[in-house]
């Protein structure tokens, strides 16, 4: 027995403080402090980051049954429906800074003018309506989806929303999750949107925000999640698939980086880690470098993580490493669906959501593709068994929880 | 995610809206969380009451000079909320307002919100309805100034030299960028946009060459100058590494000379991996490309060992299959 510890080993052998983790998420579920109020208009995300980290964490039932119905009834109060005669802004607003406590009708009507859904507020909480076992039948997929392609431009990118929104790769990523989540396209151009993601394909080969911009890890995982989720991931050659892959592995420092140059930051290590998996080269890496620096951003006292050491965690950084780790394959993590970023146990969800919906012949599935996306049958498996046990624990709970990002 | 407020920005001499006279006649609008929120934010009393005349405004279509002022103090509070930009740009269009004005009021907020999404989409639809880019160069320079990566403020610029052709003068400026900072890939990035607009000729081409190699011989282990010197050679008419010789020279010159750069040696194998598959399965070319991969995987570049090794058996798999042909 030697007394020597070599400092890499102390780091290998650092726990992911699982029970941690879940508390500091479950926290932000509750009343947040007045110096978030600058993050009011996306709260949603913070539900996602929470519901789909505890269920990473496979802590779900750590959730009580009556604050998971409150999470959906929430969630479902932010679906603005457009009437006939109004705007296609269909889609999930992820606040209620737009909603009025008022009786008066005509007051209301006037606020109604500036609520529209946002599409990163419409994929998060499809995401935490799917992650928490919802069936989404208060949905009305048909109306979503005309809201996403009237967001979406000439040059095939999408806007957030109806009015006042810039376009770019991240809304474009948001509206491949939301039709390919509510199984249906509708209107949205397939095409267009390809040209625009191949338009922003940089000298180096990484995607960019828009057009010539610089390659950015984010933006990277957008563009490719998007075509993986449009079933257009085959109409990259063979040459562009290798550029991407170098480009991307290039960005391992120890963790990852998001641009040449750039320092080291936890988020990366989901964008560019589900990137990889994506083009199913994630194994290429070096998993033990990646996991030793995500270790080092682990906030040992409060849980989460954060972007850099010695940072203050945050529920961005906390859900996003975690699911970098959950690709290196971390016991206690459940795997993540690399694309949606969501749990396979709420993808599997999902997919038994569209058979239930293709068997009805709902009309709203006229006309879509088959599923695009392979999942090994064994991974299927035991996400579905998973999925079962988290309906049992719900069981408790009113209604439309039930039935199975 | 970062937690800014700006509640002490607002000043310590704040008057309530509801004791200022002039605000008497509107009666504020709470907003409607449901029954049971959740990640519900404890709101300050101020970020709650004017937002509850915000909303106020909004029910009553009020678009008056005050009107604008509240969104001020709003988007101050939260200059993230979308809809009060949008429900400003109303206002403003609305009043015909004086949009240098406009233009100034967002210098100011850019100078402290410098990464806020919602900020740099406004100066867009203001310098489009302008119709004036002629603030936009500076402004953009004084982002970068603070932080030469700033995402948004490169965007912004690529947008408006674009938009209003506005690419005379920009070279110099990312010159002055990459010697101040050879690894700033963003200003690398900013020159390939301003070389493919102007055109790569054989000439460009060859002065670029000249440019990067010259960084390169400072700087050798800077990934951006290595990026941009592969993505200017592809730009030659056959699309070639090997297009232009001095390149592959240069870097054998460095190679020889003892460098052992991941980025040096990852170029020289995508060179002689591409003349071993041009020159129909040539052994002598190979055998260099698996070599490097050896000395990558082992000594210069341990953390991609695995890519190195999938790199050499995809070129064996490929010069088989050809052979086979
Ligand atoms: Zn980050």
């Amino acid at each position: 027995m030697s007394y020597h510890i070599d400092m890499e080993d102390a780091a290998a052998n650092e726990p992911v403080l699982l029970s941690k983790h879940s508390k500091n998420l479950l926290r932000f579920l509750h009343l947040l402090p007045a110096r978030m109020a600058s993050h009011d208009n996306t709260r949603s995300t913070i539900v996602f980051f929470a519901v789909c980290g505890l269920d990473v964490l496979n802590a779900l039932h750590l959730i009580p049954p009556q604050m998971r119905q409150d999470i959906i009834n929430w969630i479902y109060g932010g679906l603005v429906v457009p009437r006939s005669n109004e705007k296609q802004c269909g889609g999930f607003m992820g606040c209620r800074a737009m909603v009025p406590q008022t009786d008066d009708a005509e007051l209301q009507e006037c606020v109604r003018a500036y609520q529209w859904g946002h599409l990163a507020m419409t994929y998060t909480s499809v995401a935490v309506l799917a992650t928490l076992g919802d069936d989404l039948t208060r949905l009305d997929r048909k109306n979503i989806v005309a809201g996403v392609a009237a967001v979406q431009r000439p040059d095939g990118s999408f806007s957030a929303c109806i009015d006042g929104s810039e376009s770019d790769m991240r809304f474009v990523y948001c509206a491949a999750t939301i039709c390919h989540m509510l199984d249906y396209w509708g209107d949205v151009n397939k095409e267009t949107m390809y040209q625009f993601i191949m338009r922003s394909l940089r000298y180096d080969y990484g995607f960019s925000q828009e057009l010539e911009g610089e390659a950015h890890g984010g933006t990277t995982f957008c563009a490719l999640a998007a075509l993986e989720l449009s079933g257009q991931l085959h109409r990259l050659d063979t040459c562009t698939v290798e550029r991407l892959k170098r480009w991307l592995i290039f960005r391992q420092v120890d963790g990852f980086q998001g641009r040449p140059n750039k320092p080291v930051d936890t988020c990366y290590s989901f964008w560019i880690g589900a990137s990889l998996r994506i083009l199913n080269a994630f194994e290429l890496t070096d998993y033990a470098k990646n996991r030793e620096y995500i270790m080092t951003t682990q906030d040992k006292l409060v849980g989460g993580f954060a972007k850099w050491p010695q940072s203050t965690p945050d529920p961005f950084h906390t859900y996003l490493g975690l699911c970098g780790l959950a690709f290196t394959g971390e016991p206690g993590l459940s795997d993540v669906m690399p694309s949606l970023n969501i749990s396979m146990a709420a993808y599997a969800h999902l997919k038994q959501l569209h058979e239930s919906w293709r068997l009805k012949g709902d009309e709203n599935t006229t006309g879509a593709s088959p599923y695009s996306i392979a999942t090994t049958p064994e991974l299927l498996d035991a996400a579905m068994e998973q999925q079962m046990k988290m309906c049992d624990d719900s069981e408790t709970s009113t209604s439309p929880l039930i039935s199975a990002q | 995610m970062s937690d800014s407020s700006d509640e002490e920005y607002l000043g310590t001499d704040w008057l309530p809206y509801s004791e200022r006279s002039e605000w008497a006649d509107v009666k504020p609008l709470p907003q409607d969380d449901g029954p049971n929120p959740v990640v519900a934010i404890a709101y300050s009393p101020k970020f709650r009451e004017v937002f509850d005349y915000f909303r106020a405004i909004i029910a009553s279509r009020e678009k008056t000079w005050r009107a604008l002022e509240l969104t001020t103090d709003a988007l101050r509070l939260n200059p993230a909320n979308y809809t009060v930009w949008q429900y400003r740009r109303d206002i403003l269009r609305e009043l015909d307002a004086n949009l240098k004005n406009e233009l100034d009021y967002l210098t100011e907020v850019i100078g402290q919100n410098a990464k806020n999404y919602q900020v740099w989409h406004h100066r867009r639809v203001i310098v489009e309805m302008l119709n004036d880019a002629s603030q936009e160069l500076e402004l953009t320079q004084n982002a970068l100034d603070i932080d030469a990566k700033n995402y948004h403020a490169w965007q912004h610029r690529q947008w408006a030299i674009r938009t209003f052709n506005l690419y005379d003068d920009e070279l110099p400026f990312v010159d002055r960028l990459i010697c101040e900072d050879q690894r700033n890939n963003s200003a690398w990035n900013q020159r390939f946009f301003v070389l493919k607009h102007l055109g790569f000729t054989p000439e460009v081409i060859q002065r670029e060459l000249v440019y990067t190699m010259n960084r390169i011989r400072i700087i050798k282990g800077n990934e951006s100058a290595w990026n941009y010197l592969v993505g200017v050679l592809r730009q030659s008419e056959d699309g070639l590494l090997s297009s232009y010789p001095e390149v592959l020279e240069f870097s054998e010159e460095l190679y020889n000379a003892g460098n052992r750069s991941p980025y040096l040696l990852a170029f020289l194998i995508d060179v002689y991996q591409e003349q071993a598959l041009q020159d129909g399965a040539n052994e002598q070319l190979a055998r260099k490309v698996y070599t490097l991969c050896d000395d990558m995987a082992t000594k210069h570049d341990v953390i991609r060992r695995k890519y190195w090794q999938y790199v050499a058996a995809n070129l064996k798999s490929q010069l088989s299959s050809k052979s086979a042909k």
